[in-house]
């Protein structure tokens, strides 16, 4: 998809400004997400799961090559083509190639950040290929014409009076129709694509090397559909989806539910060996997962922030996040958004691109502490505004400002006559100045001590 | 393609230590029986669990549960004793799907289904009923997936509930694309 992540605070303001109603409706699913997670979290040995968790991770990561290589011979053993992509323009072409074998003219998707992060759809319309969304939410977006505002529910910006407005548009549903009656109609949309397209696009949770296997957890059976009933299934799948064993998924699947939504695993969990098989009733005829970079060795290269690459796209840090939860994930101005996409930015696309993101962020550290695969999100926030600075991407005001503070830190008799300075200045001049002003505006004044900390110290007890 | 993101993978990974395979996950098993365990899960998730001392028993409760159906599409799995008596139907069209499922989970609530026997009449129909063997209810997700290993279909399907989604107003909605109902029969 396009990036527009270099306008954040720009974008940031105007939905504050324009689009009170995505404030509301966002902070009032992330908390609930994360309540959930809080609880689920709570019903097990969460400390331990996700200690483990990070380690089958971390293990396949650091022995990436090989259990890809396993990974390919068992699918191809299974009866999968696989194909190995290194950007966006290789995954379209395999998949124009495989649309073309198939004759396919229609396409059933269950959601995929990859794919938007690809830009799979538009590729493909491209094509003369309808693409048609079967996740609820992603259906939604689908008809607003909008990306994915959050991992687990791209939708959550909107509110249920908007899709009763938009539904009423589409499919003439009344304009208080229930969230039930809504979903009976996209319901009998989808049920009619997915009976009539020829292909099934997805992404995929984990890709297990020992046996090939392809999972992919979800809640409606949309995924289960679309890679059922149209008789090509194509599955992208990042390179960093790879875990070891086959014993492996039945860790993995329960945390990222509870993670997640809070579930103890979720509704639906595919495990894909391949296509149909003789004797078996129905299936598709063909299976192709395409292994995908696009950015993602290199990430692997950085011995700072490669441990990302663990993320399972859970959604947790985005819900517990204080500056997310302000604007929604559209503000990002890319597929990723919250915490994990402020480090994915500018791993994935470039501090020049991306170097923005790291600065949407209090630093609270609350995305670590709920990551399933305990990735040190605030330090690789800390790490990446680091480099922003030394790159020179730091806005103009805190440059200038940092700059003189050091300058003042490293010259003790410049520091305290400049700290004296601010002790006179009238406080209707100290709300005009950058920063201090603008936390005054919504802190009360703070009673600043009239004798510096230096001097108290100097003095002793008074 | 290939080779080049193999050998950058290989090269980003010159010089770091591996960390090794934390072994096989431990979870958290059920305290009480398995079958218990998994009824109370599965019910939390929304769907229904039937139990049976014997086949002869689940075939009583069979002929008055497939009167408000009018027609079916079971799993080629399914054994005779536990067939219905209704008129088969192609999967997109029946108001009941039956299957045969391979093992069901306590600690997730969750029945392992494989292709084997046919994957649309686990998904199509807007009802559900699926029958397992009281011994094929293990304590764990981890032990139904290890118990799987040594047959592998082209799909192997993890049922813990019915179909459903929150993505309108956050409002649960059930059977949104698979099936709203499912009724499990726990037989032996």
């Amino acid at each position: 998809m396009e990036v527009r992540s270099r306008d954040y605070a720009a974008r940031a303001r105007a939905t504050l400004r324009d689009e009170p109603g995505v404030r509301e409706a966002v902070i009032g699913a992330t908390v609930a997400f994360d309540r959930h997670r809080e609880q689920a979290y709570g019903e097990v040995d969460a400390d331990a799961w996700r200690a483990w968790a990070s380690d089958v991770k971390g293990h396949a990561l650091t022995n990436l090559a090989d259990y890809l290589e396993e990974a390919e011979r068992r699918l191809t053993e299974n009866g999968v083509v696989v194909h190995w992509a290194e950007t966006a323009a290789d995954v379209h072409s395999v998949l124009e190639g495989v649309a073309a074998a198939h004759g396919v003219r229609r396409v059933v998707k269950g959601k995929s950040m990859l794919s938007e992060e690809l830009g799979v759809n538009a590729a493909l319309q491209g094509q003369g290929i309808e693409v048609v969304e079967t996740d609820l939410g992603e259906y939604v977006i689908q008809l607003f014409g909008e990306p994915p505002s959050h991992i687990l529910g791209p939708a959550i910006h909107r509110s249920l009076h908007d899709i009763q407005q938009l539904f009423h548009r589409v499919h003439g549903t009344p304009l208080d129709a229930t969230p039930e009656d809504l979903a009976a109609a996209a319901r009998s949309a989808l049920r009619e694509a997915f009976l009539t397209a020829e292909m099934g696009i997805t992404g995929g949770n984990f890709l297990v090397a020992e046996t090939g296997t392809l999972a992919l957890i979800e809640n409606e059976g949309n995924i289960r559909l679309a890679t059922s009933v149209p008789k090509v299934h194509v599955a992208l799948v990042g390179i960093e989806k790879v875990v070891a064993r086959w014993s492996d998924l039945a860790g993995m699947v329960q945390l990222t539910s509870r993670a997640a939504t809070g579930q103890a695993v979720g509704t639906f969990v595919s495990m894909i060996h391949g296509p149909r098989r003789d004797g078996e009733p129905d299936g598709p005829e063909a299976v192709h997962v395409i292994l995908v970079d696009n950015g993602r060795t290199g990430m692997l290269a950085d011995e700072s922030t490669w441990e990302a690459l663990k993320c399972v796209r859970c959604g947790a840090c985005l819900n517990v996040c204080p500056v997310y939860r302000q604007t929604g994930g559209h503000a990002y101005g890319w597929v990723y958004s919250g915490p994990i996409g402020a480090v994915l930015a500018p791993g994935l696309l470039g501090l020049d691109e991306g170097g923005t993101l790291p600065f949407a962020s209090s630093l609270c550290g609350a995305c670590t502490e709920v990551c399933p695969v305990r990735i040190p999100l605030h330090e690789m926030l800390l790490t990446w505004r680091r480099r922003a600075v030394e790159a020179g991407m730091a806005p103009t005001t805190e440059r200038v400002l940092m700059s003189a503070y050091a300058a003042a830190a490293k010259r003790p008799a410049l520091f305290r006559i400049g700290a004296a300075g601010l002790r006179l200045l009238p406080s209707a001049v100290r709300r005009r100045l950058p920063f201090l002003g603008s936390w005054l505006s919504v802190h009360g004044a703070l009673p600043w001590s009239r004798p510096s900390f230096m001097r108290r110290r100097k003095d002793g007890p008074t | 393609m290939r080779d080049g993101i193999l050998t950058r993978i290989r090269s980003a990974l010159a010089g770091r230590q591996a960390v090794a395979h934390p072994g096989v996950f431990v979870g958290s098993p059920p305290s009480g029986p398995a079958i218990e365990a998994f009824a109370d899960r599965f019910r939390a998730a929304g769907g229904e669990v039937e139990r049976f001392s014997n086949m002869d028993e689940a075939g009583d409760w069979l002929d008055g549960f497939e009167h408000a159906f009018e027609g079916v599409a079971a799993g080629a799995d399914v054994p005779t004793e536990l067939a219905t008596h209704l008129p088969s139907r192609p999967a997109r069209e029946a108001p009941l799907g039956v299957s045969m499922a391979r093992y069901a989970a306590a600690d997730t609530g969750s029945l392992v289904l494989d292709s084997h026997g046919g994957q649309l009449p686990q998904l199509l129909p807007p009802t559900h009923l699926v029958w397992v063997r009281a011994d094929a209810v293990v304590a764990t997700l981890g032990e139904a997936i290890e118990a799987a290993r040594g047959d592998l279909p082209s799909a192997l399907a993890l049922h813990s509930g019915p179909s459903k989604s929150a993505d309108i107003g956050r409002v649960i909605v059930t059977g949104v694309h698979g099936p709203g109902r499912v009724v499990v029969g726990i037989v032996g």
